[in-house]
């Protein structure tokens, strides 16, 4: 007790500094909450296809009456310099107009692009409306399946293809490379020991997650090479990263700017699009596994290829640089009409080809084009083929083209690919789903409606139960949902999925615990005798603890959650975490000076000092 | 004095004849589990998606009541355009001969006159793999709540709580499998949930368990009196906050829609049975296994005394 009485005077001053933070918390969260008020409107950017030759740009009123005749009515079309922006009166329908369009005017590009149409000073902060996820907005999931075990496989042939042409580089004699089981090995013949460190070393500065084992067998020296566990997974996560990386550039040429690429388990990726609706064209780009590489010829040895044209063809099986090297690649026409790809290479290709085609003008190089697909077994197989094998007229170096394609289409995918990066390990669609946007603005609406009820409820049984106090539970219930959805629209990678606004509706349902088990323990100290500040400041007291306690053991679910879940599963696990955090706020920090304030107020208009 | 000892032993009549209850139907649905198993949905199992479009653009309420007609299993119908549709339907064998059925259903109607663009296996949303780490992720977290409470509470009360959760999932997934109502990503999350709200109601009812242990005055009475009006004095509580829950979720369970339906059923049998639970094994089960105040006397010395006053 005398403690109590001797940090009174500090304790108004701390009473007031907590007052005002809570105050400042409160409204930055409104303000973070407010956009949501604002929802996002997509529209559609036209502009001319960046690397076609005629600029084909339709005026926006043959675009609009274009669109209008379509079915698809236009409430706004804006002329912004290179490109035309369209707002259709059911932006729901924005897919349909990009596929529209897109058959009437080949030559164009068409992006779906979300417009904030909250005030300017919001989007001056950088506040926006919390992001919906696919079962909301409409869109299409895809997971794919990486095949890391091909990956390995590859990657060994390609170790001992360069270790077969570093011995010959080298001039190692006595030195051969030899494939085995798991992997390949290096065998050294007993004067040649000394030859085989500086190989080792090359290869293993070129592959550095190759493990080696050296033993002597007899005289001859063998080094063995393979993945070791350690290095296999190494490798397993720099594939999975490259994939990601590489999906995530493709998906942004392909003019989807919301999408959510994420790992999912050890070899799965996880893609969803929303506004999406036609996923032909996302298929055919995500799932393609096509590269490039470029190869000199070979008379004596070398591997065998097959030509596109028909017949074999020896190449080096070490490329002279391949498609990671390419920086930008369009599509052309050469001088008889057909599709061509012009590509731009990287320094590092750029000297590489610069060093090749001076050394051997006049000598031909060949194209081979790479592409994994599935047998009728359904293994995975990777189908490589020579496209073209043209004498090097002149000096080359960054610039070159590619000639001789099959199709416009087939140079238009090439191209993309080889600005996106290609996969080093073949992927495979295994789940596709389309969500219609009608059914997710049904979702939309259905679920705030079971918010607005179930809160509704809520509400009327506190104010009936508590009275006063439950005016206090009331206002603190309505600063914890305004507080929760401000937290999820602040957070980056906070996304709102259906299960998300269950989980929002349950938070509310349970954030009045928290008031409860105060309250009821207010009204106990109150039976006891105590005056009703005191019951007050007792039973937020007693009660702390146990509410302490109860939404610990919920975060640590939550959190393990959130860890281990994808999808829906995560949006559940951030609304739940992200609700126990503002309900302990709200309904123990808030309320808590609410009734503060409004006791205090109330006994000093009764005339008794609130503390005696 | 008499009195409140009759009301005492009325209570805990109550409690354990509760417990036989909880045992009986845990039983039921690990029966019903184990012959009927569950009906798992197109997350975890994968199925046929067929693509289609129609002659002339087609609601698509209408075509799913048709195609529901003609359609035994499940399946889930959406649009891609007005007259370009998605079916996707579970896999197993007996489906594959409904699903002629709907599509010769529909490609022979004259309204529709449906056209199949393509039809093929999908996989699963859910890998077998990341099943299993959902799985073992529950278990962790059933540990490290076991243990929390543990150290803040008192191992056989942090037993009790952890008995309950189990008890209660248990419970859920065997009405899931009596009724073979689908079991997807949502109920899934759903699961998650019950295991925070019944923690949460057992909780508060240890907490003051704990809270009566620890009042020297209480010495003298049994800890079935003790855990008797810890249950009383909680009620209101329990009551009031597993009601308006309860409220906001029949409110999604009326208005939300078919998606959520799985999980507001969820949800809603969780609450129910995690009340019960809360009182009828989380309290009991600690005094089954000798609970008292001892446990407490020896138990407090100085640096527990800190950890347990921790705010």
């Amino acid at each position: 007790m005398l403690s109590f009485k001797k940090d009174k005077k500090p304790s108004t001053a701390k009473f007031k500094l907590s007052y005002i933070a809570m105050l400042i918390v409160l409204f930055l969260l409104a303000i973070s909450a407010l956009p949501n008020l604002y929802p996002n409107k997509s529209w559609l950017h036209i502009s001319a296809a960046p690397h076609s030759e005629t600029q084909s740009l339709p005026s926006t009123k043959t675009l609009v009456t274009f669109l209008n005749s379509q079915g698809l009515e236009v409430e706004q079309g804006v002329d912004k310099q290179s490109t035309i922006n369209v707002l259709l009166n059911e932006p729901t329908k924005s897919a349909q107009a990009q596929a529209a369009i897109k058959a009437q005017y080949p030559n164009t590009q068409v992006k779906i692009v979300e417009h904030a149409t909250s005030p300017t000073w919001l989007q001056d902060f950088g506040l926006s409306p919390i992001k919906l996820g696919l079962d909301l907005n409409g869109g299409v999931l895809f997971v794919l399946d990486v095949d890391l075990d091909k990956a390995v496989d590859e990657q060994l042939v390609s170790a001992y293809q360069q270790a077969k042409s570093i011995i010959i580089k080298q001039k190692a004699h006595g030195v051969k490379a030899q494939q085995t089981q798991h992997g390949f090995e290096i065998n050294a013949l007993p004067n040649a020991t000394d030859k085989l460190t500086p190989v080792i070393e090359e290869l293993q500065s070129r592959f550095a997650n190759l493990a080696v084992v050296t033993s002597n067998n007899g005289s001859v020296k063998t080094a063995k090479f393979s993945y070791s566990e350690q290095g296999r997974s190494a490798f397993d996560k720099e594939v999975m990263g490259q994939t990601l990386t590489t999906l995530r550039s493709r998906i942004e040429e392909l003019g989807i700017t919301e999408a959510v690429t994420q790992q999912q388990g050890k070899h799965r990726i996880r893609i969803e699009l929303p506004g999406v609706q036609d996923p032909t064209e996302a298929k055919r780009i995500i799932g393609a596994t096509a590269s490039l590489g470029f190869y000199q010829l070979k008379e004596i040895g070398g591997q065998t290829f097959n030509m596109q044209s028909g017949g074999t063809i020896k190449l080096d099986p070490v490329p002279i640089f391949t498609g990671d090297h390419i920086n930008n690649a369009n599509i052309g026409r050469d001088d008889w009409g057909k599709p061509l790809v012009q590509l731009s290479l990287d320094g590092q290709g750029g000297d590489a080809m610069s060093a090749f085609s001076k050394a051997n003008i006049g000598k031909p190089m060949a194209t081979v084009y790479s592409e994994y697909s599935q047998n009728a077994k359904g293994e995975v197989v990777k189908k490589s083929e020579v496209i073209n094998v043209a004498n090097i007229a002149q000096h080359l170096s960054s610039r070159f083209s590619i000639t001789n394609m099959k199709s416009q289409q087939a140079a238009a995918d090439l191209a993309l690919l080889l600005r996106a990066g290609s996969l080093t390990a073949p992927v495979t669609i295994v789940h596709e789903q389309t969500i219609g946007p009608s059914l997710g603005s049904e979702n939309i609406s259905n679920g705030l409606a079971a918010l607005m009820l179930g809160m509704g409820i809520t509400l009327a049984f506190m104010a009936l139960w508590y009275r006063r106090l439950g005016l206090i539970a009331n206002v603190a219930l309505i600063l914890n949902l305004t507080s929760l959805v401000g937290l999820m629209s602040l957070l980056p990678g906070v996304v709102l999925t259906l299960p998300g606004i269950a989980g929002l509706v349950l938070t509310i349902g349970m954030a009045v615990d928290t008031n409860v088990i105060i309250f009821e323990r207010i009204k106990e100290e109150r039976r006891q005798g105590r005056a009703p500040y005191q019951a007050i400041q007792e039973g937020y007291k007693q009660a702390a603890n146990t509410i302490f306690d109860a939404n610990i053991t919920t975060m640590i679910t939550a959190l393990i959650l959130y860890g281990i879940g994808y999808g829906p599963v995560k949006g559940f696990a951030i609304t739940l975490a992200l609700g126990l955090l503002t309900s302990v706020f709200t309904g123990v920090y808030v309320s808590k000076i609410l009734s503060q304030t409004l006791y205090l107020k109330m006994g000093k208009k009764a005339g008794v000092k609130a503390h005696a | 004095m008499l009195n409140t000892f009759l009301k005492g032993e009325k209570g805990t009549r109550l409690r354990f004849m509760g417990m036989l209850l909880s045992a009986i139907l845990v039983l039921l649905s690990v029966f019903t589990l184990t012959q009927k198993g569950l009906n798992f949905g197109l997350d975890f199992t994968g199925g046929y998606l067929t693509e289609f479009t129609t002659s002339q653009s087609v609601e698509l309420k209408e075509l799913q009541s048709f195609i529901a007609k003609n359609h035994n299993g499940e399946f889930e119908l959406t649009a891609q355009g007005n007259s370009h549709f998605q079916l996707r339907e579970a896999p197993s064998a007996s489906t594959t001969a409904n699903s002629l059925d709907w599509q010769s259903a529909v490609t022979q109607n004259d309204d529709i006159n449906a056209q199949v663009l393509s039809s093929a296996y999908i996989g699963s949303q859910v890998g077998d793999e990341l099943f299993d780490q959902g799985c073992l992720a529950m278990f962790t977290a059933m540990i490290a709540v076991m243990l929390y409470l543990a150290v803040r509470f008192e191992w056989r009360l942090a037993v009790g709580s952890v008995v309950a959760l189990v008890h209660d999932l248990i419970l859920v997934l065997g009405l899931f499998s009596l009724l073979q109502i689908e079991f997807n990503l949502t109920v899934l999350a759903s699961l998650l949930a019950i295991i925070g709200y019944s923690l949460n109601d057992s909780i508060i009812v240890g907490d003051r368990v704990r809270e009566l242990l620890r009042v020297q005055s209480n010495n003298v009475l049994s800890p079935a009196t003790i855990i008797n009006n810890a249950i009383k004095s909680t009620l209101t509580r329990t009551l009031i906050t597993s009601g308006t829950t309860l409220a906001t979720v029949a409110s999604v369970w009326l208005l939300a829609g078919a998606p959520l339906q799985g999980f507001a059923i969820a949800l809603f049998t969780g609450i129910v049975v995690g009340t019960f639970s809360s009182i009828c094994i989380a309290a009991t089960l600690p005094e089954l296994m000798g609970l008292s105040a001892k446990n407490y006397e020896i138990k407090v010395d100085a640096h527990t005394q800190t950890l347990l006053d921790m705010p």
